[in-house]
């Protein structure tokens, strides 16, 4: 078990004459029995940064420490980490037991028996004893991914690295793994670091999420605290599914003057204050269609999800998302009317992108109702 | 319908007996080998010629013991391939993973200068290479005409072609998981080469047993002869000594058709590895 700190990391590639930062200074403590999720689009740094952890890339500043060693120069086999491939990485030419048993063999002491017992206690956590004498070419997805997990597990390291380990499995598949995934990280209460490009497989799995961009770190919170109180409009256009709607308005006193007619009218001015334009971000779920609504837009595809509705509206050039009850069946070319509450409207820096105004409607815990006894 | 199963039909008539000719036309010459090597020297140049084997084969094989130790010929070429072809496999397969899997300064010129030697033939090199091998007191002996041709450029290039092939995750995985980088050849990256090493094999044995013009250079001692070198020497200048060519020809392809045998499935795999995608 370790505490991971980093501090001004930073990871740059040099060919020939052109460099490219890949990692800026990036500075992130995960704390001992942790699951981070790493979550940015892709080329944003967070598998560089991954591999910088694992020792399988140099860093070029910046130090790295797990508990209170300094884990900086040291080889990816001395710290201690176990990491799973997006691609397994099973080695082709061993049995599943020799996979799982190939770590412990090079890097221990044990003896063929002690390791034989742990690969079958591993195998057995997983469910894949019976799978043990097979080369890996015979399984399915899943099954990889399990001797995968197991050959991480098998060796007890006080990090698990994990490099979009779900990736290459179906939608079903991957949504079953991700909560055995998450159960077995509870279980065996080990500090993961997890890299992913799906915010949902982040906002779901994470203790914390961290979201990269362009190498930089933007923001590290719980998945919630993310989502409701992003610093600024990237994270907030990054994360949720559909993404946030997003338009520039105009600052006029107190109202919001957007594109195709679209205003609103402020009741707190003091987050714009000193701005002449704005960003303005609104989730899906925050809009409601009404007849009553200050602002309009044009239906113009409404997708059913079943237990609700993508309702996708045109406001001049601009696309709005909604999500709407699944009876509402607005039609395409229908003229709809909307609201949305003050307390759940995004506002951003139009420059810096930076928030200025975020979610700030109250959440209760709980589900609010006494159970009586 | 009918029509078009029936030109179908002939048309693998044609195709078949195509290749029937072709088998025929490739396995003659070696048909008469071993009909020659089983016939006395007067019956051999007969015509018609016989195409029946005869019963003479151990005695020209006797006759050909006498002349020269034709056993420890053969044992010369097979030692010289079989080391060779096992220290070459070993340092091509190093090298290809090198220019496959690491950085390094001046990795691609020096590739490049590597393929370049492709092209100068070996009777460039034979006058070179014996003033060398002279000046360091190795004439007439095996080393010299193993370790001159170690590093293959045709085996360096497959297997670096080939090794690209392993995922990089493969050996990060072997890493992390406390391999040295000499346990990352040999535990990983030789194991999934199986095929390829196989056809390589192949390729290094057929050129070291063909070898001809350096080891006849190099060769002085007739007990050190290999089989080229050897059978040359059975062209005599008063008379060509044809049943016993017949019969060291013979013999002398064995080896070779058993190395084959033996990797043919592999081989074969080899050929056609990434063709697939499995």
């Amino acid at each position: 078990m370790a505490r991971i700190e980093i501090d001004d990391l930073t990871k740059v590639y040099d060919s020939g004459d052109e460099s490219i930062v890949a990692v800026e200074d990036l500075d992130l403590a995960v704390d001992d029995g942790e699951f981070l999720v790493l979550v940015g689009p892709s080329g944003c740094g967070k598998s560089t940064t991954l591999r910088c952890i694992a020792g399988l890339e140099d860093v070029t500043g910046g130090t790295l420490q797990f508990g209170e060693r300094d884990v900086t120069d040291l080889r990816g086999s001395e710290r201690d980490v176990a990491m799973v491939f997006q691609n397994y990485a099973l080695y082709p030419h061993m049995t599943v037991r020799e996979n799982i048993g190939f770590g412990l063999k090079l890097s221990t002491k044990l003896t063929a028996a002690e390791i034989s017992e742990r690969v079958e206690s591993v195998a057995e956590m997983l469910g894949i004893t019976e799978l043990l004498e097979d080369k890996p070419k015979e399984l399915s997805g899943g099954q990889q991914q399990r001797v995968a997990l197991g050959r991480a597990i098998v060796r007890e390291p006080s990090v698990f690295l994990m490099d979009e380990p779900l990736s290459n499995l179906d939608a079903k598949l991957r949504a079953e793994m991700r909560t055995e995934l998450q159960e077995l990280q509870q279980d065996l209460d080990v500090t993961t670091v997890y890299v992913t490009h799906d915010q949902t497989e982040a906002m779901a799995m994470g203790d914390r999420v961290a979201v990269m961009n362009d190498g930089v770190l933007q923001q590290v919170g719980s998945p919630e605290g993310i989502y409701r109180q992003p610093t600024n409009e990237f994270v907030a256009n990054f994360i949720g599914s559909p993404s946030i709607n997003l338009l520039t308005a105009e600052v006029d006193g107190n109202t919001l003057v957007g594109p195709a007619g679209f205003s609103y009218r402020l009741s707190d001015t003091a987050p714009v204050e000193g701005h002449s334009t704005v960003r303005v971000g609104i989730r899906p779920e925050d809009i409601t269609l009404t007849e009553d609504g200050a602002n309009h837009a044009t239906v113009s595809v409404v997708e059913p999800m079943g237990n609700e509705n993508f309702c996708y509206m045109e406001l001049g050039d601009h696309e709005l998302t909604a999500r709407i009850d699944p009876d509402l069946r607005p039609q395409a070319g229908e003229e709809v009317r909307f609201t949305f509450d003050e307390k759940a409207l995004y506002l951003f820096d139009a420059d810096s992108g930076a928030a200025l105004k975020t979610k700030s409607d109250a959440v209760s815990p709980g589900i609010g109702t006494e159970v009586s006894r | 319908m009918r029509e078009q199963r029936r030109k179908d039909a002939v048309w693998m008539f044609l195709t078949y007996a195509f290749i029937l000719t072709m088998v025929v036309v490739m396995l003659i010459p070696l048909y008469w080998m071993i009909v020659a090597a089983t016939l006395p020297q007067q019956e051999f140049i007969e015509f018609p010629p016989r195409l029946i084997p005869g019963t003479a084969f151990l005695d020209n094989f006797a006759a050909l013991q006498e002349r020269m130790n034709y056993v420890v010929t053969i044992w010369n070429s097979v030692f010289i391939a079989v080391v060779y072809t096992v220290l070459s496999l070993l340092l091509c397969s190093m090298a290809g993973f090198a220019f496959a899997k690491y950085e390094f300064r001046f990795k691609e010129p020096l590739f490049y200068a590597i393929l370049a030697t492709l092209v100068l033939p070996i009777q460039l090199l034979v006058i070179p290479l014996f003033l060398m091998m002279s000046q360091i007191g190795w004439t007439d002996t095996f080393r010299a005409i193993i370790i001159p041709w170690l590093a293959n450029p045709i085996g360096i290039f497959l297997m670096r072609q080939n090794m690209r092939s392993i995922p990089d995750a493969l050996l990060e995985s072997a890493r992390m998981d406390g391999a040295s980088e000499l346990q990352i050849f040999y535990r990983i990256a030789l194991p999934a080469m199986r095929s390829s090493l196989a056809a390589l094999a192949i390729i290094l044995f057929l050129f070291q047993w063909d070898l001809f013009l350096y080891p006849l250079v190099i060769l002085e001692d007739p007990g050190n002869y290999t089989i080229p070198v050897a059978l040359a020497g059975l062209e005599g200048t008063q008379r060509i000594y044809y049943d016993q060519i017949m019969v060291a020809t013979t013999l002398a392809i064995i080896p070779m058709a058993i190395l084959f045998l033996v990797l043919q499935k592999q081989f074969v795999s080899g050929i056609l590895a990434g063709s697939l995608k499995e």
